[in-house]
């Protein structure tokens, strides 16, 4: 009997170790005990003293259970003394936890306080969640050259450094905005907009996820928080802003750009677009999406991965080459966007023959009754191969 | 001796201040009282809280099975990156339902079962203060069952997870009935919670036996006492929540709705104001288990009664003041979160009495390692860490990294699973003797016990880590782009939880096999197999229908025990003066010589079935509607107009002048 309680007092030490190992795990992209900016640094300040004093006073308690079990079993002893309690005793075990935890709270509330500051911003970005991807929406300032409104989705891009204040709010349910490393997560809900402060100290990725619940495609919808040097920061901005010329001949990428605009220019913004009188083709998602909103495409290259940064436009290699590479070369190598030579156009091209059967999505014609026939999420497009052919030389022409 | 089901109607015994006109004799001959008390009409019509006990117990087991299938089903597809086990939105329902079926359908219900049987014989009364509110609301609490499972088949389960937030919750966003019939059953099942706890709260209040004040009373009837006052405030919240996401869905109301200037803030606050002293409704009727099982099995009084006593109570109010602490990232702003994050803090601290208490207990005692004993010390050691994750998330920012990733689930199934689950466990191998005059075999109990404690650790403690390492809830698939390298990669985790699921669900499978071989093998257990110390204990084994041949006076806490044992006055040693038999034995020598038992009734059971009608009703036609308030109608009626009790006519044999026969009973076992 004492032998298999050990074995328990084993398995709860055990976890209690892996516990605490857990916060130096390698290469975990979402690791919240591995802060990466002073947002998740004050939480981390904040929380490993409190695991580790949670730690100690479980190991007090499990050691105090197994010292009774192996100590007071029965062994024919007479019946023990048919005591009701020690007051002195409860009282002194009940005040110990209320001033652990007096001191606890006194450190929380503090930190509460420090991160919900907002005065010294630097920089805003407005941030939408719906269903199933992020839109970022960066207001003019001319101070980080961004001298007209940029739009873009998936990846979030932001100079080091920086107190970047964001204004999370949603155009359906509620979503959830969290990079781990860089701070705690702040709900996006419709009607109201809530403000989270992201920082990070080293150009790198920082890779999130939504984390509250939205309905069937929750598992796909991803964020990447990209930290680049002002200086990259600047160049990325300034071609952020660039049109795209329109395309002509009939080159496969400028058969693409046709498909483009038969096909997902209805929602999908593409800037410098323009129909054959020169005037610029403005998309209305609003007619065809239930949330009123798609992804912009002008720069879709010079992310490198699509659909809520579910999946990858580059090759495993030249992935794992941009996600592991130290912060120095970090910007040259995220700026180039996707080449071709590390382009992956699989998943891509799986998407472009069927995307809800890619990523779950309400997009069957026949199942929206409810919305008045808008979509939730893209269609089927039934599109040929030789339209996805071209189509994708197309969009990798989009940096 | 009047008996059962055919009770007393003596002329002594009928008082002259029973209202005439509210209980007629005879009411056109239709509303007559059932008199069955053998077959299935007897379990159909009783109001006999032992019945009704063992009712809820079946169906909750029952549903036990129905949520572990759904677990199991999770972590199948949870095992590797980019499980194909389930679609995206089979993988929803399922995890909605999982949460609803364990939480509604299987815990609450397990709870009202040891409630219903244990509290009439713990404070010595021979049933409920109303016993046919008592069959209303088992019978309603499976027709709410009954609709929330309906969806399964009618197009599709609840796909918004349990806590149901909106506008998710919504026509546009879940089109199937599936959240419908959520609401519904959801609805119906609160109306049998909060029914039956204003009847246990009467009960505990006012049938106790002789002698019984407050602060004799059983702990684990003290903690259900708090326990039906925390239902008793957070049903009507719930109740309020559902009815607006109801009209909201059906009737196109627009509570939630953003572009009519709701808020759907509102519904997160309304849920929480019930969900969080439901956590405390789940976890109570475990803490009320355990403090029973560890003193009896330490052969010590429980340590710091009136501390356990008052630390529940204190939970039971805290527990109204920390509901935002599920909201700590929905964005209410820093003084609200400071506000919740401390209120959280010090519910910790009433909590950490309950651990100390049950650990001081043991201290010193005799200890005997019953299954039923390694229930309740698992469940202390597993509480604890489920306990301590718990502080970890009151730290407000902390908990912005923490919620809704995988260390939430490993922290809520240490407590829920850890603590609720393994308390009723340790509830059943303690008081299957006296519900079935068996013991349950201890070595199937301890296969049972280790594959349960094992599979429970191995399920729930990965994690821990995986939430760590940033796995989001409620995600029908992960990736291996995100799962890390070395010893913390999330594959490796997922896999062991989902190989731990099923140590869990083999566990589970020796209790239902243990059950099976203690009915046909087990021999029956004596009188007082565990040496106990409560007054549920100074009966038969299973109770007689009447409970106590004379109810008994209570001198002591402990009374079974203190009449058992006495200090001898020369050595000052605690020594056995009587046997269990021998008090039971002077017991029965002053039986009662008129016992009132309520009737059986036919109206429960028809009002209940009303919502059944009422609930398909809304979803597809106000035919429905209008025939279940008709049924409804009817069973008030009914039940209003029955004779108090049935015609000696009506008994076959027709009952004699002393109003009744000997009826022997078989354990069920």
């Amino acid at each position: 009997m004492t032998h298999a309680l050990r074995r328990l007092r084993g398995a709860a030490l055990t976890g209690a170790g892996l516990l605490v190992l857990a916060s130096c795990a390698k290469d975990a992209p979402q690791d919240f005990f591995q802060p990466a900016g002073p947002n998740a640094q004050k939480i981390d300040n904040l929380q490993k003293p409190v695991f580790y004093t949670a730690g100690v006073v479980g190991l007090i308690v499990i050691a105090a259970v197994m010292y009774s079990v192996v100590k007071y079993r029965d062994r024919g002893q007479p019946l023990p003394e048919q005591t009701h309690g020690k007051p002195a005793l409860e009282i002194g075990l009940t005040i110990l936890p209320a001033l652990i935890l007096a001191v606890i709270g006194t450190f929380t509330a503090r930190t509460i306080f420090d991160l919900a500051k907002e005065g010294d911003t630097e920089m805003v970005i407005n941030v939408t969640g719906q269903q199933w991807w992020w839109e970022y929406d960066y207001p003019v300032q001319t101070g980080y050259g961004i001298a007209k409104p940029i739009i873009t989705s998936g990846q979030i891009v932001f100079p080091v450094d920086t107190k970047v204040l964001l204004r999370v709010t949603s155009r359906d349910v509620i979503h959830s905005y969290w990079i781990p490393k860089l701070n705690g997560k702040k709900d996006a809900v419709p009607g109201r907009v809530h403000t989270l402060r992201l920082e990070a100290t080293q150009p790198g990725i920082y890779a999130g996820q939504c984390t509250e619940f939205c309905g069937l495609s929750h598992a796909n919808m991803r964020m990447e928080a990209i930290a680049l040097t002002k200086a990259d920061f600047a160049a990325w901005a300034a071609r952020q802003q660039q049109p795209q010329p329109m395309l002509t001949g009939d080159s496969p990428a400028a058969l693409g750009q046709g498909v483009y605009i038969a096909q997902c220019a209805r929602c999908h913004q593409l800037d410098g677009l323009t129909r054959p009188d020169g005037t610029p083709i403005i998309s209305a998602p609003e007619d065809n999406v239930w949330s009123g909103a798609a992804p912009n495409m002008t720069h879709f290259a010079s992310r490198n991965t699509f659909a809520g940064a579910t999946w990858d436009l580059l090759t495993p290699q030249c992935r794992a080459d941009v996600w592991h590479s130290d912060p120095g070369s970090f910007g040259a190598k995220y700026l180039k966007g996707v080449t071709p030579e590390c382009l992956q156009q699989n998943d891509l091209r799986e998407w472009l023959r069927n995307a809800p059967g890619k990523k779950p999505m309400y997009a069957d014609p026949t199942k929206l009754e409810e919305t008045g026939g808008l979509y939730r999420g893209m269609p089927y497009l039934g599109l040929t191969e030789d339209d996805i052919d071209s189509l994708i030389a197309y969009l990798v022409t989009l940096k | 001796m009047a008996i059962i089901e055919r009770p007393d109607v003596a002329p002594a015994t009928v008082t002259p201040s029973v209202p005439a006109l509210a209980t007629p004799t005879t009411t056109l001959g239709v509303f007559k009282r059932p008199v069955s008390s053998t077959g299935w009409r007897s379990w159909l019509f009783t109001v006999d809280h032992k019945k009704i006990g063992l009712m809820y117990g079946a169906v909750a087991l029952f549903f036990l099975v129905v949520g572990g299938v759904q677990a199991l089903l999770i972590r199948l597809q949870l095992a590797a990156p980019d499980g194909k086990i389930l679609s995206a939105d089979l993988y929803n329902q399922m995890f909605t339902m999982h949460a609803t079926t364990m939480v509604f359908l299987f815990i609450m219900p397990m709870a009202a079962a040891f409630a219903n049987y244990m509290i009439p014989l713990q404070v010595g009364a021979r049933d409920v203060a109303f016993p046919r509110i008592n069959a209303f609301g088992f019978w309603t609490f499976l027709a709410g069952g009954l609709l929330l499972n309906a969806s399964w088949f009618l197009g599709g389960a609840a796909d918004g997870g349990w806590f149901m937030y909106a506008p998710n919750s919504g026509p546009i966003f879940s089109p199937s009935n599936g959240v419908d019939f959520w609401a519904l059953g959801l609805q119906v099942t609160g109306i049998a919670s909060l029914t039956s706890a204003i009847n246990l709260i009467v009960t505990i209040l006012n049938m106790r036996a002789p002698g019984m004040s407050l602060m004799r009373m059983p702990i684990f009837t003290w903690l259900m006492l708090v326990t039906q006052f925390l239902l008793l405030f957070a049903m009507p919240v719930i109740t309020v929540a559902l009815f607006l996401l109801i009209f909201q869905r059906s009737f196109g109301a627009t509570f939630f709705d953003v572009a009519a200037g709701a808020d759907p803030l509102l519904w997160q606050h309304l849920f929480w104001i019930f969900g969080h002293p439901e956590v405390y409704i789940i976890i109570m009727p475990a803490f009320g288990i355990l403090s029973e099982v560890l003193p009896v099995f330490s052969r010590k009084p429980l340590f710091g009664y009136p501390f356990v006593v008052f630390s529940g109570a204190a939970i039971g109010f805290v527990g109204w003041g920390v509901w935002a602490h599920h909201m700590f990232a929905s964005g209410m702003g820093p003084v609200s979160v400071a506000v919740f994050s401390v209120a959280t803090m010090a519910i910790a601290v009433p909590t950490g009495v309950k651990v100390v208490n049950w650990t001081m207990t043991m201290w010193g005692g005799k200890l005997h390692f019953t299954v039923a004993m390694k229930f309740a010390i698992a469940m202390v050691l597993i509480f604890t860490i489920g306990g301590l994750s718990g502080v970890t998330h009151s730290v407000a920012p902390s908990d912005t990294q923490q919620t809704d990733t995988y260390y939430i689930v490993a922290h809520f199934h240490y407590v829920l699973f850890g603590g609720g689950v393994l308390g009723l466990f340790a509830g059943f191998y303690y008081w299957w003797p006296k519900v079935f005059g068996k013991c349950l075999n201890e070595r199937w109990g301890n296969w049972n016990f280790w594959w349960m404690v094992i599979g429970m650790n191995m399920t729930f403690g990965p994690m821990h880590i995986l939430g760590i390492q940033g796995q989001p809830r409620r995600m029908y698939v992960w990736t291996e782009a995100r799962a890390g390298e070395g010893f913390f990669n999330l594959g490796f985790w997922n896999l062991i939880a989902t190989l731990g699921a099923f140590v869990l669900a083999i566990g589970v499978l020796f209790f239902l096999l243990n059950i099976w071989y203690t009915a046909k093998r087990q021999p029956q257990a004596p009188l007082d197999p565990w040496d106990a110390r409560s007054l549920e204990w100074m009966t038969q084994n299973p109770p007689k229908e009447h409970n106590f041949d004379t109810i008994p006076t209570v001198h002591h806490l402990d009374e079974f025990f203190h009449r058992k044992y006495a200090l001898d006055e020369n050595t000052h040693e605690l020594t056995q003066v009587r046997t269990a038999e021998e008090v039971l034995a002077g017991e029965e020598a002053k039986a009662d010589a008129h016992i009132h038992l309520p009737s059986p009734s036919y109206w429960p059971l028809v009002l209940s079935s009303s919502f059944l009608f009422i609930g398909f009703g809304v979803v597809y036609t106000p035919v429905l509607m209008v025939l279940g308030g008709a049924i409804a109608i009817l069973g008030l009626y009914g039940w209003a107009l029955e004779p108090s009790v049935a015609e000696p006519t009506d008994y076959d044999p027709p009952s004699g002048s002393d109003g009744g026969t000997m009826k022997e009973l078989t354990p069920v076992g």
